[in-house]
């Protein structure tokens, strides 16, 4: 469009999912991820009572930028939880226009019940404020205020700040899980891969970051039974006494 | 020894009984007739009174009460019947009038009774926690249950969100609203919802960029205001200005119902401009200003009179406060008399200093602008003005200071050797029979338009053809979308970028920031001053000697994109003056008319500003002792203009040579200007003048003496073939790109202005000229035909309308 990006050929243009809503696609996966038990326990985050798996939703999204304010918007919106049987369900909402908006958002709202307890990683400070500034103006009921959150963070940073190099997701991972990425668009990329997608360009970046979100998302979950196994375990020494669930590399890789 | 004799001398003068302002004036009248250009009397008036509106609630009626407040002004209670009636309103009387209650009654009223919410913005922050300060006193004496916070930089992160939640009056300022309250106007969502009224004080200081700015910032507040579908009220308040009504409908582009009659009871106020004594007839000097407003200041205060002394800087004011303390304060067992009161103390301190005017134990005290705006520190007797402040407007703003209700008051303008100043002080009739200047905005000037439509864009998605202001928005959008910020979709343009566009458009400064001057003698790392962008490449470039209050530094290193520059403390027994030119080509012209036997034109210029280098000049000889080299990027400009020109056959018969015609050129231009600022309430360094040729192909300059050089494009001396074509031109620009709107009110006046520009010329004292009228000249044994004086007047009076 206008000799800004290149047209790509409509092959590129495939974004994965159903095409739910006009320009808002969805797509679901069912897999074995962590085997939690029917009670987390949540006392790392200073919470008295466990939290019944089902309840908990994993959520990340992807933005247009970290500048803030009312001009920032999420375009994308992933989210996990283990179903009954202890199977991880991961579906993710991209929107391909502006206009989707509106339904990614009330579809997000219709995913979150009354006693919800959302599970994010800077997600308090981050996607949950963007969200209900999202909600707002789009003249929408803002559904996060009032649930419950489990911010991984903090409660992360409290074990292994001066520990690690830093305490961002990325580290979490693959010193708790050991995580390893190959291919992965960082986080930083996604406004890039959606606005070039957006004026016509290739979806390839884009389906990129739909894989790195599902990843965030697995290891949100994977870091939070972590921590959650931390609090059950009778023995303080988290190093040493700790079982570390081995978990084979990840490979993002669209092309295989 | 003199400062002594002086001391002693004016001692006579001293009331001996505590007395009021007319004795002083007429005292010093009587003394120092030379030195006042111009006397006259305000008279005072009645207070004019009205009892408590019987609609307020009781409990608002019984903390008035208990505050000593039994009845109104009658314009609180036009302001009280007017807000209740739902139209804006823009309230315009004197300095301690009573203002704030105006909008306090209907703002605490209306969150009493509906929840309703407000936001007041104030132009300063220490008015804003001033005004918090007095609601909380208010609430507490009626137990109202009103929460009133105030809302700035200063404010701590965790309190912010409360003070979103919670409070019914959130006071603030413009740069606030703008860059942090409503770029996250859904954090603010309740607040708006409930938001019933918008209180602006100080209105006359959002005029020039800044008001237009302002403007931009008010278009966005109601933009989304409409959005949470609330229209809220708005309160304004202004001191006197020329045009009130009108400016505050500019600002807020909408009718509002203007209160103009204080109820404010004043006694008489007697005026006095004051001229420093000549000190040397040949150059023009005088005696500083200084000197003299010490001197009423001291006389004032031996007469047992409050007395508050306004100087123009930080610096002025503490000198002043030290020759006054030399006098008053020589006992440090006696509690001081005299205080200082300006920017940069802790508020602790400017409290401390309001409370104790305000119970009348100092009697003099010395301010920077800090407390020409509405800060309460009771009543005064004499305010002396330490040269002129700029405008009619804030003049009388600062003699507002002084009044009490029974006795006269005595204001005193002191003129420095500013041009200005003496413009004024010469003009006496100009200044008693001036109104105040008019505020003006010009918010659709394109540069300011295109950055707030940017905000506005990321506040809210513009859809379909909404408008913005005055104008559709959709052009300024497209603009916007090529630049990649804004995507459009359907009917609807939304932001895209990672960007936050607020944080880069400021609302007080021209786009290119302002310069540090950072002293870096003996390791030390301190700012000593700031300078503006346009005054930065002919100050402050390597090796320029920069003075600041007479002491001199060498600019060693100038860091042109960090705007900053280097400087060190030195001995030297020269200054540098820049070599500065200026080329201006026309680009358009929108409007000509004839002006005597010349042509008068308004119209679009690029102007080009240009730093080849700086000579060194010797203190008093005036010899230039050697050259610099500069290397500085041109400044370039789009911008409007008005420019004067004669035809080449007029010059050459009115004129020996075509020099002669040039420095009087020269002269003409540095006239026009001095009076083009009075006249348009400018900043002086928002309107520039400029000699030249009218089709670029020279410009002239003025040299060491004071006298004409025509410069080639290079910047570099040139002399003009005889046969060459000779139009020069004087022009009169506005300095901000793409102009402010000061040009066209200008060419509506160009007669005026040249027939000011000439009795400012002919009633100078000066021989051959000096600053006060064609700018300073050297030599001084020239035929009485030629000076620059005489020159100037003979280019003026070829321009004067016939």
């Amino acid at each position: 469009m206008q000799g800004v990006t290149q047209r790509a050929p409509p092959s590129d243009r495939m974004v994965p999912g159903v095409e739910i809503a006009p320009g808002l696609f969805l797509t679901e996966a069912l897999m074995d991820w962590g085997r939690p038990s029917p009670l987390i326990d949540t006392s790392f985050a200073r919470w008295e009572a466990p939290v019944a798996h089902q309840r908990l939703l994993h959520f990340d999204t992807e933005t247009t930028g970290l500048a803030g304010g009312t001009g920032t918007r999420a375009w994308m919106i992933g989210a996990a939880d283990w179903l009954a049987d202890g199977r991880f369900r991961l579906r993710q909402l991209t929107m391909t226009t502006m206009g989707a908006e509106s339904a990614m958002l009330q579809t997000f709202a219709r995913w979150l019940q009354s006693d919800t307890v959302l599970v994010s990683y800077n997600g308090k400070c981050y996607d949950s404020p963007l969200l209900k500034t999202r909600y707002r103006l789009a003249r929408l009921p803002d559904p996060l205020t009032g649930l419950g959150h489990l911010d991984l963070l903090h409660p992360v940073r409290r074990h292994w700040k001066g520990v690690w190099e830093n305490c961002r997701l990325a580290t979490a991972e693959r010193e708790l899980l050991g995580v390893v990425r190959e291919y992965d668009l960082p986080g930083s990329e996604a406004p890039a891969a959606w606005l070039s997608y957006l004026r016509g360009g290739s979806a390839l970046n884009l389906r990129r970051v739909l894989a790195h979100n599902a990843q965030d998302l697995k290891s949100v979950a994977g870091v939070l039974l972590h921590m959650a196994s931390l609090a059950a375990s009778p023995c303080g020494d988290t190093k040493s006494c700790f079982d570390r669930p081995r978990i084979d590399v990840v490979c993002d890789c669209p092309n295989r | 020894m003199n400062a002594l004799l002086d001391r002693y001398a004016s001692d006579e003068l001293v009331l001996r009984d505590p007395s009021d302002g007319r004795t002083l004036a007429q005292r010093l009248t009587k003394r120092y007739a030379a030195r006042i250009t111009g006397a006259f009397v305000v008279p005072g008036r009645e207070g004019s009174f009205a009892t408590l509106p019987d609609d307020l609630p009781p409990a608002l009626a019984q903390a008035l009460r208990s505050r000593g407040i039994d009845q109104l002004y009658s314009h609180q209670a036009e302001a009280w019947t007017a807000t209740q009636s739902g139209a804006h309103v823009a309230i315009v009387t004197p300095t301690a009038s009573g203002k704030s209650l105006c909008y306090t009654l209907p703002v605490i009223t209306a969150a009493m009774t509906q929840h309703a919410k407000a936001l007041y913005l104030f132009p300063t922050k220490a008015l804003a926690q001033d005004q918090v300060a007095e609601l909380l006193a208010l609430n507490q004496a009626g137990n109202l249950g009103v929460k009133a916070f105030t809302f700035d930089g200063d404010t701590p992160g965790d309190a912010r969100q409360a003070i979103r939640l919670h409070g019914d009056i959130v006071v603030s300022n413009p740069d606030m609203l703008h860059q942090a309250i409503l770029p996250h106007h859904t954090k603010w969502a309740q607040f708006f919802e409930n938001l019933r009224y918008v209180v602006i004080d100080e209105v006359h200081t959002y005029r020039g960029v800044f008001g237009s700015h302002v403007a931009n910032v008010i278009r966005r507040l109601k933009r989304v205001c409409a959005f949470y579908g609330v229209a809220p009220q708005f309160i304004l308040c202004s001191a006197t200005i020329g045009n009130p009504k009108e400016h505050a409908e500019a600002l807020i582009e909408d009718a509002v119902a203007a209160i103009t009659e204080s109820g404010a009871p004043t006694g008489d106020k007697h005026v006095l401009l004051w001229n420093p004594p000549v000190v040397n007839p040949d150059l023009g000097l005088r005696a500083s200003a200084r000197s003299q407003t010490n001197r009423i200041a001291r006389l004032a205060i031996k007469s047992g009179m409050k007395t508050l002394v306004f100087a123009q800087s930080r610096t002025m004011v503490e000198v002043l406060t030290k020759y006054l303390k030399d006098v008053f304060d020589s006992d440090p067992r006696k509690p001081a008399r005299i205080r200082a009161y300006r920017g940069g103390y802790l508020p602790k301190e400017r409290r401390a200093a309001e409370r104790e005017m305000r119970a009348g134990t100092i009697d003099g005290i010395v301010s920077t602008s800090a407390l020409e705006l509405g800060v309460d520190i009771g009543s005064l007797d004499v305010v002396v003005l330490n040269g002129y402040p700029g405008s009619v407007a804030a003049t009388w703003q600062r003699f507002g200071r002084a009044g009490r209700r029974q006795q006269s008051a005595l204001g005193v303008l002191v003129a420095s050797s500013d041009p200005l100043d003496q413009y004024l002080v010469r003009h006496p009739e100009f200044f008693q029979g001036a109104s105040p200047e008019h505020a003006r905005i010009q918010p659709d000037q394109p540069l300011i338009l295109l950055d707030h439509i940017r905000c506005a864009a990321f506040e809210l998605p513009f859809i379909g053809d909404e408008m913005f202001g005055t104008e559709v928005a959709t052009p300024w959008l497209d603009v916007l979308g090529e630049e990649g910020v804004l995507h459009r979709e359907g009917d609807r343009w939304e932001w895209i970028a990672d960007s936050y566009p607020a944080i880069v458009v400021s609302l007080r400064s021209v786009a290119d920031g302002n310069f540090v001057v950072v002293d870096r003698t003996n390791g030390r790392q301190t700012i000593i001053a700031e300078v503006d962008y346009t005054a930065a490449p002919v100050t402050l470039y390597e090796g320029a000697i920069h003075m600041i209050q007479s002491v001199p530094y060498q600019v060693e290193c100038l860091d042109w994109e960090g705007r900053k520059a280097y400087v060190t403390r030195t001995h030297v027994d020269y200054y540098t003056d820049a070599i500065d030119y200026t080329k201006l080509k026309v680009l358009d012209c929108f409007d000509t008319s004839n002006a005597g036997c010349g042509q008068a034109h308004h119209g679009e210029v690029h102007v080009v500003r240009r730093v080849p280098g700086y000579k060194k000049i010797r203190f008093y000889s005036h010899e230039n002792i050697g050259f610099g080299q500069v290397n500085l990027p041109d400044q370039e400009l789009h911008t409007t203009a008005v420019w004067w020109q004669l035809a080449q056959v007029v010059l050459d018969a009115a004129f020996e040579d075509r020099h002669q015609a040039l420095d009087g050129f020269l002269g003409a231009a540095y006239a026009l200007h001095i009076v083009a600022t009075v006249a348009v309430m400018a900043e002086a360094r928002d309107l520039q003048k400029s000699v030249g040729s009218g089709d670029g192909a020279w410009f002239v300059s003025a040299d060491v003496t004071g006298r004409g050089q025509i410069r080639g494009t290079d910047g570099q001396p040139a002399t003009l073939a005889l046969d060459a074509p000779f139009t020069p031109t004087v022009y009169l620009y506005d300095a901000f790109p793409g102009g402010i709107g000061q040009s066209e009110p200008l060419f509506n006046r160009r007669e005026d202005l040249v027939a000011q520009s000439m009795t400012l010329i002919e009633r100078c004292d000066c021989r051959g000229g000096c600053p006060g009228c064609v700018g300073p000249v050297l030599a001084a044994d020239e035929d009485a035909a030629t000076t620059p004086k005489a020159l100037a007047l003979r280019v003026l009076a070829l321009l004067v309308a016939l």
